[in-house]
């Protein structure tokens, strides 16, 4: 099953680019062939992936969460299909460009240094650790959602204050459909990072000797979710609306991208595994 | 003589005072149709709406002048002294079909891509059919019509947008608000575009509607005319922040509603989104609230911007609707033309049966009775194959120009000498009988 791997690991960056300019052509050239094909090609492509990881978790006896690059096709995979349900499901249908370009990209990043390793570490064959990175991926694939409606919220807001009254204008869904949607995702993924963290720190004393809950990683992990947390409190208490909300949804997500990368790759001290 | 004939005054053609003499209720076109029928037309539709006036018909005999027409109108509409010939314009044939098939595509409109007119050249056809004034050709040219706006509207973005004021405010609120049942709106004021958006919001769901004026009476009258409640105008500031909607238009020179007051109208409202439409000249609501966060100002020049985009971009789909309407054109003539060479087909074939029967009748005893059947078939075969080109050419092999059609038939009549007729093309066109296969 290698080969297959290997050539679906090429196909799927391709697949995930070919569904983006569809739906770019979609919402900025007004193209009815693309408006109509871009669902089901996005649809095809899941199946694919989803494939992709069945194959890949059966040949070499290990889920697809034990390299980052692994991990960033999985986020590439939630974004998508958390954006696949919402369109089935809302009046999102032009904004998938925006969304979307972010499953390419953590694709791209993926196929690009993904290894097919049969070994891994002990350690990463938990079930423990399954739940703990899947909850915790699903919470930054939908907080990535909700930062990309902050996105949108933020440039139909100025455009309609300045009276421009572009594409952006002309495509997208109301003011508060986009705030409904970037809350909505917001209070899922941090949902999601909770349970994470609770099932983190529970297993931690079971799988390292050496371990400390002052590394980097937690630390960081630590202020995101105080972020949103609080962000979500300001909601509830101080009725925070609008603007401000989205633009602390957005910090947010620039500080969770930061914790991914940055920290995990250079400063954390145990939370390295890969 | 011409087949298809249409008369009418416009936007285009007329000032209003003349499109409004001119201009028919539902009862005067169902007079009006059977006395032009009995004057001038075999078949006649007549379409009134506030735009235009124009009629559409199969001339009796030679095609009446537009003397006699405008004069039948002033004779039917009293007095018309201000009605000239010149405000008519006048459309035969090809020209005739593509004027209605543009009435019916919204391009003719003043508002260009309106959508009303449909229902209106759908209506015209109704009541030429209830007065019995439809023929054969006549129908198929309206129900090409309607096909035609019904593509139209659902091929191109011709309707899309708004492209009045009041309606572009419309199309902002939605761009705000994700639901307007559940908003309530302002009104400061009276004027007939404040009004008019009222109105608009009213039909896309908004159900609380407040009224402020300065005179108590004349809020008090408006709420009677659109429901809701009426807002004292001295407590204004106050009540400002119930509502999610604010339409002004006050004639005053200072502002109605300052920054000031906008910021404490913003605490009252615990920051939601509040979306301000200002139409009043000079204008009532301070500029400077737009700057406040969560409060969209919006005047009658931004308006007007998102009214100017709209109609470039109808504009824009012009060449995509000309291309159906040429479309839909062709496969009228295209129709219109078989059915003008139909009689001439019949003529042959049966000049031809006649022949080959009497001519095997005459020869058929030389023949074994078991060879006769081989003889009926033999012949048949070879009438059909020298009547087919001529056939192919009269039902197919038409050119678009009425005149051409006409002179081909007249020549194939002529070489197969079939019997001369005074118009051997329009017999079938027009009159009582119903197009039994116009069904479209």
């Amino acid at each position: 099953m290698k080969p297959f791997l290997e050539i679906t690991a090429y196909v799927l960056p391709i697949l995930y680019f070919v569904t983006v300019w569809l739906y770019a052509r979609g919402f900025f050239s007004d193209e009815r062939l693309a408006d109509r094909l871009k669902t089901p090609f996005l649809g095809v492509t899941l199946l694919l992936h989803l494939l992709y990881f069945i194959i890949r978790t059966n040949s070499l006896h290990h889920p697809p969460i034990t390299s980052i690059f692994e991990l960033m096709s999985v986020l590439a995979f939630s974004i998508a299909v958390a954006y696949f349900y919402l369109e089935t499901r809302t009046s999102v249908r032009g904004t998938g460009y925006f969304i979307l370009n972010l499953s390419f990209f953590f694709q791209l990043l993926s196929s690009l240094f993904i290894r097919n390793e049969l070994d891994v570490k002990p350690v990463l064959r938990s079930n423990w650790l399954g739940f703990h990175v899947t909850s915790a991926l699903l919470g930054y694939a939908a907080i990535a959602i909700s930062a990309v409606y902050g996105f949108l919220y933020l440039m139909l807001y100025h455009e309609i204050k300045a009276s421009r009254f572009g594409v952006i204008y002309k495509k997208l869904p109301s003011l508060e459909v986009l705030e409904g949607l970037s809350f909505r995702a917001t209070l899922f993924g941090f949902t999601l990072l909770t349970i994470a963290m609770i099932l983190g720190v529970l297993w931690l004393p079971q799988a390292f000797e050496n371990y400390s809950y002052l590394d980097s990683k937690l630390i960081g992990t630590l202020l995101i979710w105080l972020l949103y947390g609080g962000g979500l409190l300001a909601k509830r208490i101080a009725g925070w609306k609008g603007r401000k909300m989205m633009i602390l949804s957005l910090s947010a997500f620039g500080l969770a991208l930061f914790s991914l990368s940055i920290i995990n790759i250079f400063f954390s001290e145990f939370h390295t595994f890969y | 003589m011409k087949l298809l004939f249409n008369i009418g005054v416009s936007h285009r053609t007329a000032p209003i005072d003349v499109r409004e003499r001119l201009w028919l209720s539902e009862e005067e076109v169902r007079t009006a149709l059977p006395k032009l029928r009995a004057s001038f037309f075999k078949e006649c539709v007549v379409l009134s709406t506030c735009n235009r006036t124009e009629l559409y018909g199969v001339p009796n005999g030679e095609t009446p002048g537009v003397d006699s027409l405008r004069k039948f109108f002033s004779d039917f509409k009293g007095d018309n002294s201000y009605v000239r010939s010149e405000h008519f314009y006048l459309h035969e044939d090809r020209e005739a079909a593509r004027q209605l098939f543009r009435v019916a595509s919204g391009i003719d409109s003043m508002m260009l891509g309106d959508v009303q007119v449909l229902g209106q050249v759908k209506a015209a056809y109704l009541l030429a059919e209830e007065c019995r004034t439809l023929g054969l050709l006549s129908t198929k040219l309206f129900q090409a019509a309607l096909h035609t706006g019904k593509r139209v509207r659902s091929e191109t973005k011709i309707s899309e947008g708004a492209i009045s004021i009041s309606f572009g405010a419309v199309e902002l609120a939605g761009k705000i608000f994700a639901d307007l049942h559940t908003k309530t709106v302002l009104l400061i004021g009276a004027g007939k575009t404040s009004e008019l958006t009222v109105k608009h919001l009213r039909s896309k769901g908004i159900r609380d509607i407040l009224v402020s004026n300065r005179t108590r009476g004349k809020a008090e009258e408006l709420v009677q005319r659109f429901g809701g409640k009426v807002v004292d105008f001295q407590n204004l500031r106050d009540e400002v922040h119930i509502a999610d909607i604010v339409i002004s238009s006050v004639e005053s020179p200072s502002y109605t509603l300052t920054a000031n007051d906008l910021s404490y109208v913003m605490k009252q409202r615990g920051s939601q989104p509040l979306f301000l439409i200002d139409i009043g000249v000079p204008r009532n609501i301070d500029p400077e609230s737009n700057k406040i966060e969560n409060v969209f100002l919006h005047d009658i020049d931004t308006l007007q911007v998102i009214v100017d985009k709209n109609l470039v971009k109808r504009s824009g789909e012009l060449p995509k609707v000309e291309r159906i309407i040429a479309e839909e054109l062709e496969r009228f003539l295209q129709w219109q033309h078989t059915l003008q060479a139909n009689p001439t087909i019949e003529g042959l074939r049966s000049m031809a049966e006649k022949i080959r029967q009497q001519e095997v009748h005459k020869h058929q005893n030389r023949f074994r009775p078991e060879e006769r059947e081989n003889l009926d078939v033999l012949t048949k075969r070879i009438v059909n194959k020298l009547l087919h080109g001529p056939i192919s050419s009269l039902r197919y092999g038409l050119g678009d120009q009425d005149d051409e059609t006409r002179s081909l038939i007249l020549a194939v009549r002529k070489l197969f000498g079939l019997a001369h007729r005074e118009n051997p093309i329009s017999e079938n066109v027009g009159g009582d009988d119903r197009n039994p296969d116009g069904g479209s």
